[in-house]
């Protein structure tokens, strides 16, 4: 069902894109009710509306009949929080969000692997770890730039989704307790994504009922703009292999930097061998 | 294969085509990325061109053009124009940012913000022409 929906997503993505005429810096759908093709339960869809309408990212919406789904367009611009990030010298990947639909069906997978706790890594405004919150999984969302956790904590008055201001290669995980959590790393492998994952991996294993016992989720690419990788897996193969991880399941979905690009974007599961 | 008569006339081309460049850039305050960009591929072009013909050739002629053009580039582009290019860059960067910061995002209109967008891609555009322009300073430097 859930590689059904993300195929879906991205069909009406592509279908969007095609007509789409405005002049947006960024822009997503959400499809405006349960259906069908996106059975996604109403009260799901209703937060994910609420995540979109609340952000001051977006600051334009309209309603709009995609093939044959009614959906909503939400118009945004995410240039101020651009300039902002390439300020941190530790920050190689400045913010640009997947889509809200696209967190949510990550996170939906996230929980059918049965992983308890969800950790954004790099988390932009927090969206992903929003979606978990919203599938009843506990989640936790890691930034180092205070603007856009200022924008995380206006978001998570309903839904706690913990926003922390931290360098995530120094945050204290141990802390938290996790049980049987999966880590989503923000950034292409290409664009210091490995570099933030290499840390992060390295912090986790030293806690012992962690290291065999935690997920890995990284955002791919397959465009010809980036440096392939000899062992493939979106630039992740190499990185994977060298950290005894093994690639357990690769799910296509949009997001606001492959709009225009014909190929989604590959997020790789991956677990220790 | 080129005799010697078609190297040293596509060099002699070539070179003329980085003098208007050089003589274009030295007049101008404000020159434009598609301007900077045409400008430092042309020096790395002739520059190229030369390496590769001082171990080709054996006539006294275009190897005194050679060492003309590379004098031009050492002298009028290397210590005066790139420099500006640079700074200048460096400049504008500063200050388009700071334009930027200092708008109230909460009170604009659509229009607005997609107006900035445009401003914002600009500003994207000088700081990837500065990292070229550096690549390019590193290179002098190392020489």
């Amino acid at each position: 069902m859930i590689e059904e929906l993300a195929k879906k997503i991205v069909e009406l993505k592509n279908e969007f894109a095609k007509s789409y005429d405005g002049k947006s810096q960024i822009q997503e759908i959400i499809p405006k009710s349960s259906s069908e093709t996106f059975p996604i339960m109403d009260h799901h869809l209703e937060l994910l509306h609420q995540f979109a309408t609340k952000n001051p990212i977006y600051y334009n919406f309209f309603e709009k009949k995609i093939g044959s789904v009614d959906c909503i367009v939400y118009e945004g611009d995410i240039n101020k929080f651009w300039l902002n990030s390439i300020q941190h010298s530790s920050s190689k990947a400045p913010f640009s969000p997947t889509w809200i639909v696209s967190g949510y069906i990550i996170t939906l997978l996230a929980k059918e692997l049965g992983y308890s706790e969800v950790i954004d890594i790099g988390s932009g405004d927090g969206r992903i770890a929003f979606c978990a919150k919203i599938l009843d999984m506990e989640s936790y969302s890691i930034e180092l730039d205070e603007i856009l956790v200022d924008l995380q904590k206006l978001l998570s008055d309903k839904l706690d989704f913990h926003p922390y201001c931290s360098d995530a290669l120094k945050f204290d995980y141990d802390s938290l307790n996790f049980k049987h959590p999966i880590f989503f790393i923000g950034g292409l492998a290409q664009m210091g994504g490995t570099a933030l994952a290499a840390g992060v991996l390295q912090k986790i294993n030293s806690i012992s009922h962690l290291k065999n016992n935690s997920g890995w989720v990284f955002a791919g690419t397959f465009s010809q703009k980036y440096a392939s990788d000899p062992k493939n897996e979106g630039g992740w193969g190499t990185f994977i292999e060298k950290n005894n991880l093994r690639s357990i399941k690769i799910i296509s979905l949009p997001t606001a930097w492959t709009f225009h690009e014909s190929d989604p974007t590959p997020y790789i599961f991956s677990q220790s061998i | 294969m080129s005799s010697d008569k078609d190297i040293s006339q596509m060099f002699h081309s070539e070179s003329l085509k980085l003098h208007n460049l050089i003589d274009i850039a030295n007049t101008k305050t404000d020159m434009d990325i598609h301007e900077i960009v045409e400008t430092y591929y042309q020096v790395m072009n002739v520059s190229s061109i030369a390496t590769m013909l001082k171990q080709q050739t054996e006539s006294e002629e275009l190897l005194n053009k050679i060492r003309e053009t590379e004098k031009i580039i050492s002298e009028k582009f290397n210590s005066n124009i790139h420099p500006k290019i640079l700074t200048s860059l460096s400049t504008s960067i500063q200050e388009t940012t700071k334009t930027l910061q200092s708008e109230n995002v909460n009170k604009k209109s659509k229009e607005q913000i997609e107006n900035d967008a445009k401003l914002f891609e600009e500003l994207r555009q000088k700081m990837s022409t500065k990292e070229f322009v550096q690549q390019y300073d590193t290179g002098i430097t190392h020489d």
